[in-house]
């Protein structure tokens, strides 16, 4: 749980909740297709998953945020500008919905799709 | 102000000729167009930037992948238009930058699919292109945001559906998409609201638009290169002002900057206060925040002051900042530190270099310190022994890659307890071949045995201008003439640079090798680099030939050939 202190109490916001806003900004990045689980054990099944926050995890350590993405690319893209930009995106975001700063963002690739071959 | 809208005005008296296939050098010439169209209006797509990550690069980062996916054909006289097209796909791909890079490689990846091995493209090839373009860059997104360079690629993709249905001509039908997609850049705001809160229409739309119109003026014989097009004068909001980088590069002219906050007064007029501005200097900027404002500008030193002064005529004045820009510069590269960072009980590399451009090299290859130095500006041993007596190792390798510096490191191997080996390169290709040997983990003494021996398997060649006139091993020399050294050795002189290097590359038996190298000097021109390297390659043709900015003094060229 991140809490901030303001004047008349506290907010505090779930990891959940946070890491809801990067899964959807991730998938507002070009070139990152999906999430994947960052536990692979869990197996295929959850490779493409549709719950709002796998693939996402959130650190909060001395009042800024880290943030681990395991990501699906789309084959064919230059994998580290897809990268970059979702990075970029996710951080943009998260600060500017929840006015925490955002030290890290790490990309994983975790796999890719093919959706065509050339 | 140029503005593209030069286009229309002329575009409705062009008689089209009646062109109905294009093949692959055609499709050169249109794309070498649409590169320098959209460099031209670089400035202006940077200052569109405002979703999602105000960083005002989207200009930069197409023209940069649009330059990389040009260099794959620079060289090409291919006349079959799917392999034209599916080397630009492969250029783009590879130096795809930002987001609406990525998009554009796609759009391209997409384009020359269907075009794939056909020598000549007709208008039902382009549609069946353009559809498949926009197809693909979709693919590239979960959640497609539209009032974008996707939007922007779907409403060219309509238009060219209707444009070929009735007619053949494949420039009456780039008109008609150029007029599209120019419709739907304008249309952008009413599809993404943060563009209209911004006032602005997108930017990689824009660019995707440039680079068609590009195509269009160079079909129709229109000038191309009319410049850099300023962006129309506008205030940003402060805090974009302040955080710029622009100090990467300064021209002449450009000594100080100076930023000035004032409140203005009420007659405050932006346009005569900008060209008041660009008398004086360049890279304005005007930044608007609660009651005041604040202008960046860069000026010529004996035009520091002035823009102080000119701001006193529109406001009132509140602070001023003036600073260095050539001294900030000298600071930065004096602040160019290329070590990386060695855990206990590693073997530490320390090594000599006399250029930026090699430092960073052997920054990559993982030695521990690079002290700056070489020809006539030897370190001396207590800068060899400083570099590396607090590093949390016992093991340390010296490469003094020059015979001058030898003698100072085995010195500073005398003065330290630590285990100190010195390898004996005596010059930057043999240092840099001595590295690839490196395992900073591995045993001590077998990697010192391997580094030695790796000094064998190169030959170093290195180009500079003669001093004085002298005459060595045979070789008569004139001062000023260029000499070439082979290991060290005076084996040619000559006036011109090419000859010398080529008499060079005979002498060491270049034939019998594989890989060539060359790192240019710290003042060599690059159109003198890029013709340097032809003439190898032309030499050569079955030799892999990379090209480094090694930023030396003295030596034009240092090759390495292995």
């Amino acid at each position: 749980m991140v809490k901030k202190i303001i004047k008349h109490g506290n907010i505090s916001i779930s990891y959940r909740a946070i890491a809801t806003i990067a899964y959807q900004s991730a998938l507002a990045s070009y070139g990152v297709v999906g999430l994947a689980n960052e536990n692979f054990t869990r197996g295929i099944s959850r490779f493409f998953s549709k719950d709002q926050q796998s693939g996402v995890v959130i650190n909060y350590e001395n009042d800024v945020l880290v943030i681990d993405l395991y990501v699906i690319v789309e084959y064919g893209t230059r994998i580290s500008s897809v990268a970059k930009s979702a990075a970029n995106n996710i951080k943009f975001n998260v600060e500017k919905l929840i006015s925490i700063p955002v030290s890290e963002v790490n990309v994983h690739v975790r796999g890719l799709r093919v959706s065509d071959t050339d | 102000m140029a503005k593209t809208s030069q286009r229309k005005d002329s575009a409705d008296q062009i008689e089209h000729a009646n062109i109905t296939t294009i093949n692959g050098k055609d499709l050169k010439k249109l794309f070498k167009a649409s590169v320098s169209w959209l460099k031209c209006h670089q400035a202006v797509i940077n200052s569109l930037n405002v979703f999602p990550v105000p960083d005002g690069d989207t200009g930069t980062n197409m023209v940069l992948t649009m330059q990389s996916a040009y260099q794959e054909i620079a060289n090409s006289d291919e006349e079959n238009i799917g392999k034209v097209i599916q080397q630009i796909a492969q250029g783009a791909l590879m130096g795809a930058r930002g987001n609406s890079g990525v998009i554009l490689s796609q759009l391209i990846r997409g384009f020359s699919r269907i075009l794939d091995d056909n020598q000549e493209m007709n208008a039902s090839l382009l549609n069946q292109a353009f559809a498949e373009s926009r197809n693909t860059a979709y693919k590239g997104v979960v959640k497609p945001v539209e009032g974008t360079i996707l939007t922007v690629s779907k409403d060219i993709a309509s238009a060219s559906e209707e444009l070929t249905e009735n007619n053949d001509n494949l420039l009456d039908i780039l008109e008609g998409i150029v007029a599209a997609a120019e419709r739907s850049v304008k249309n952008t705001p009413n599809l993404l609201p943060i563009l209209k809160q911004a006032g602005v229409v997108d930017s990689g739309g824009k660019g995707l638009l440039t680079i068609l119109e590009g195509m269009y003026r160079c079909a129709t014989d229109q000038s191309v290169d009319i410049g850099e097009v300023v962006p129309e004068n506008t205030v940003i909001s402060l805090d974009q002002i302040s955080n710029n980088e622009m100090h990467d590069e300064i021209e002449p002219g450009q000594d100080f900057e100076v930023v000035v906050d004032f409140s203005p007064n009420n007659d405050f007029e932006l346009k005569e206060f900008y060209d008041r501005l660009s008398d004086i200097g360049t890279s304005i900027q005007v930044g608007e925040g609660d009651d005041i404002y604040r202008m960046h500008i860069h000026v010529a030193t004996e035009k520091k002051y002035e823009p102080i002064e000119m701001v006193g005529d529109f406001g009132i004045v509140k602070k001023v900042y003036i600073e260095n820009l050539l001294e900030q510069m000298g600071q930065a590269e004096k602040d160019n530190d290329f070590s990386n960072e060695i855990e206990k009980d590693q073997i530490a590399v320390i090594t000599i270099s006399p250029g930026n451009g090699i430092s960073k090299i052997f920054q990559s290859l993982g030695v521990a310190k690079v002290i700056s130095g070489g020809q006539s500006m030897n370190p001396s041993t207590n800068d060899i022994y400083e570099a590396f007596k607090d590093l949390p190792t016992d093991k340390i390798i010296i490469l003094p890659n020059n015979k001058n510096i030898i003698m100072a490191s085995e010195a500073a191997k005398k003065l330290s307890k630590k285990n100190v080996a010195v390898i004996p390169s005596t010059s930057i290709p043999q240092g840099l071949v001595s590295c690839f040997r490196l395992d900073p983990n591995a045993d001590f003494d077998d990697i010192v045995d391997e580094m030695k021996e790796a000094l064998t398997e190169v030959e170093t060649g290195e180009i500079t201008t003669a001093t004085r006139s002298i005459k060595i091993n045979s070789v008569n020399v004139k001062k000023g003439e260029v000499i070439s050294l082979l290991n060290g050795k005076l084996v040619h002189s000559s006036r011109s640079i090419y000859k010398s290097c080529s008499e060079l590359l005979k002498i060491a038996n270049t034939e019998e090798r594989e890989h060539i190298t060359i790192f240019y000097g710290k003042n060599v021109k690059s159109e003198m680099v890029d013709k340097f390297a032809q003439q190898i390659a032309s030499e050569y043709p079955d030799h892999e030939i990379e090209i480094h900015s090694g930023g030396q003094p003295h030596y034009q060229f240092i090759l390495s050939i292995e």
